[in-house]
């Protein structure tokens, strides 16, 4: 616990969004790392055999595959308690990342768009990842590895809290 | 045509199209006819002596060209009979494509800037490109609001329509005297369309309201600014243009430029020369061609550049020696000014300042070009240029701004040493393993003072001030940019905090915006300096988010462990 807290990133003066994401996303996040480890690792293998497999090449696999597996265990988690998202009646407030962290704060009178969207990775683990984009090409707010029927909720809501507010400030 | 009622001016230079009811859809200049297959002809041109001189032998080379010829006539039929603009009270159409038919309309409101050009052929012909800048920024390629082949009249009318119209009633009664001003010259010009003396004509068409305009100058073309010319890369654009055409042509044509007799004759008398005498041959024969080559690129982009008042809301910048460029910018839509130094032109104490708006992208090269406010001249003028602009106080243009403190000192120094011990590394390993000599890499030892330097003069450069509503910042060393940006302009944040950040108390604050290079950055501000200046400028944006320092743990462990 205490480990971990100091890996929980904090910046002094900015409050945590609220809401965290789905724990489901902890597995996507791991099938996802484990599966472009073990191609990596893979690659590696094919590589190596093509070559000899001189002895050089043991030593890099096993060091990929240790790594990878490190990051699979490691990131997941990490990143789990880094996503966090909050919707206000001014703002959208997020906060992702796991070893560099971001923060995004846009006001929901400047979002003109709201799409939400499912990658094949993200339906099997009944997950879904919600999009606000702003007039500013630099400004979309992403939140990833929302519960499928939260995000449509969330959608519907910003749907609605966007019609409310006009003009886009450009 | 007086300043009537709101509506009135909107609708005022409208009947300067006699018999044509409100909402027609109008075409292209058929004079555009013209200018599209010979623009596409010339574009083809290295293809098709590729095609004539490859066939020639075989007897089919002409009917290569006759094809290419009749694709491009057709081509350009096709784009007349397709392209349609209809203007409305609210809003403007174009409409084209002959089987995917597109139509894209705006606001008349949300209409940004009027970029106006025309290059040689169009200049000949007397019909311009019309390119409308809206705060759309997620254009494909293809689908930008522009319409190539207006006449020179048809433009001015649209050019005057679509600003005149865009604001209020006070804009519109200021806008009045050049609109009535244009109503004739309209109304009497287009019966008689078919101009004698085109080329002149249409530098007058460019040119003309600036001419007439009352409204103060604000900056000129100055023979002295040449000077600055060879500081900035742009010579070195034209270069690579010009060595991509050679090549192309060369490509294309099969000509072995090598082997012709010029080349040949230079390249021997070269080979006689000792190494000595070829190293200093050859670097005054590049410095002085490429000085050359950009005093000529200079000269063609920014002759007879002109900054002045357009009406009370509007700024106009006309240049340009064979094509010319009348950009109108809407100034209540401008959102800041950015002045740039690249490291010699700011050795040179030159500088350039390029508008921050929606509609004109800010980016390297060509797309850049829609925006420039001053080309290279006198950091002075492109100080007191930026601060007319935008009618601020002369200090954020060129005072003094907030450093980042001494834990953004420290981090410029050590990415720049790790980046440079990193070559220095990689030199020491390939040397080794290649057996190559020692003094290579014990030469590249000299990139850590180098970086060094770099890092003390981009710590110089770093600041940022909030005040008077403006955000101001300044980043870089190679290239130095302040950008002034109106606070009521930013459109949310983005917060930015890497590990290493975090250990040193930093983050990277930007500010998002639908203007210009839509982000602009603190980099490695301390944090709560950050979110003073991010809660100063948009206050109730971000304060429901802020909180005391010491409650935050609390709330951050949430839950599980």
């Amino acid at each position: 616990m205490t480990t971990e807290h100091t890996a929980q990133p904090m910046l002094p003066g900015l409050r945590v969004p609220a809401n965290r994401v789905s724990r489901r996303a902890i597995s996507y996040w791991t099938a996802r790392a484990l599966l472009g480890g073990a191609l990596l690792v893979i690659a590696e293998i094919v590589v190596a055999t093509a070559s000899g497999f001189a002895a050089v090449w043991v030593s890099v696999v096993t060091a990929t595959a240790v790594v990878a597996a490190a990051h699979a265990v490691i990131m997941p988690r990490w990143r789990y308690r880094v996503h966090r998202w909050e919707v206000t009646d001014e703002a959208l407030y997020t906060r992702s990342g796991w070893f560099s962290v971001h923060w995004r704060i846009a006001p929901i009178s400047r979002i003109q768009t709201i799409d939400s969207h499912r990658s094949f990775g993200e339906r099997i683990f009944g997950l879904a990842n919600v999009t606000a984009t702003t007039a500013s090409a630099a400004g979309p707010v992403r939140i990833h590895g929302l519960d499928r029927h939260l995000a449509d909720t969330l959608l519907d809501q910003l749907a609605v809290a966007t019609g409310q507010a006009q003009g886009d400030a450009t | 045509m007086t300043a009537g009622p709101q509506a009135r001016p909107a609708r005022s230079p409208k009947p300067a199209r006699p018999g044509e009811a409100e909402g027609d859809w109008l075409r292209l200049s058929p004079r555009s006819l013209i200018v599209r297959p010979l623009t596409d002809l010339v574009r083809l041109l290295p293809l098709v002596a590729g095609l004539l001189i490859l066939h020639s032998r075989a007897g089919d080379g002409l009917i290569w060209g006759m094809l290419a010829a009749v694709a491009a006539i057709v081509s350009g039929l096709v784009h007349w009979a397709t392209t349609r603009y209809k203007i409305t009270d609210e809003r403007v159409y174009v409409r084209r494509g002959l089987l995917n038919q597109k139509t894209l309309s705006v606001a008349r409101d949300r209409i940004r800037t009027v970029d106006v050009t025309a290059h040689l052929l169009h200049r000949v012909l007397g019909v311009c490109r019309v390119s409308i800048g809206t705060g759309r920024n997620d254009y494909r390629s293809g689908e930008s609001f522009h319409l190539d082949g207006l006449t020179r009249s048809d433009a001015e009318d649209l050019r005057a329509l679509l600003l005149v119209a865009n604001g209020t009633a006070v804009i519109a009664a200021a806008a009045a005297p050049s609109a009535s001003g244009l109503a004739p010259d309209a109304g009497a010009g287009r019966p008689a369309e078919p101009d004698t003396e085109p080329a002149a004509a249409d530098a007058r068409a460019v040119t003309a309201h600036a001419a007439e305009d009352p409204a103060p100058e604000i900056a000129r073309l100055r023979l002295g600014w040449l000077r600055f010319a060879p500081l900035t890369l742009t010579g070195l654009v034209v270069l690579g243009v010009l060595f991509g055409a050679v090549l192309q042509v060369n490509n294309d044509t099969n000509i072995d430029l090598a082997t012709t007799g010029p080349v040949k004759l230079l390249v021997g008398d070269f080979a006689a020369l000792s190494i000595v005498q070829r190293v200093g041959v050859g670097t005054v024969v590049a410095v002085a061609g490429y000085m050359l080559i950009a005093l000529i690129g200079y000269i063609a982009v920014y002759w007879n550049f002109r900054l002045a008042g357009y009406g009370a809301d509007t700024v106009r910048v006309t240049r340009g020696l064979l094509s010319i460029r009348a950009t109108t910018i809407s100034l209540s839509r401008l959102r800041g000014v950015e002045i740039s130094e690249p490291l010699l032109l700011r050795a040179a104490h030159g500088a350039r300042c390029t508008a921050i708006t929606t509609g004109l992208h800010v980016g390297r090269g060509a797309e850049n070009e829609g925006s420039v406010l001053l080309p290279p001249a006198p950091r002075a003028v492109a100080q007191r240029v930026a601060t007319q602009l935008l009618s601020i106080p002369p200090e954020l243009c060129s005072g003094p701004l907030t450093r980042h403190g001494p834990a953004a000192l420290r981090r410029r120094y050590v990415r720049a040493l790790a980046a440079a011990a990193l070559v220095v590394l990689a030199i020491a390993v390939v040397t080794w393993v290649r057996h190559g000599p020692a003094w290579v890499w014990i030469g590249s030892l000299a990139l850590l003072p180098a970086a060094a330097l770099v890092a003390a003069d981009r710590y110089r450069n770093l600041g940022h001030r909030l005040a008077y509503g403006w955000l101001v910042t300044r980043t870089g060393s190679f290239a130095r940019r302040r950008s002034i940006i109106a606070a009521d302009a930013i459109i949310g944040w983005r917060i930015h905090q890497t590990w290493f950040q975090r250990r040193q108390g930093l983050m990277t604050l930007t500010a998002t915006t639908a203007a210009g290079q839509q982000h602009y950055s603190l980099r490695d501000v301390p944090v709560a300096r950050g979110l003073a200046v991010a809660a100063k400028a948009t206050g109730d944006l971000i304060k429901p988010f802020l909180s005391d320092p010491g409650q935050d743990t609390g709330d951050g462990t949430g839950g599980h462990g």
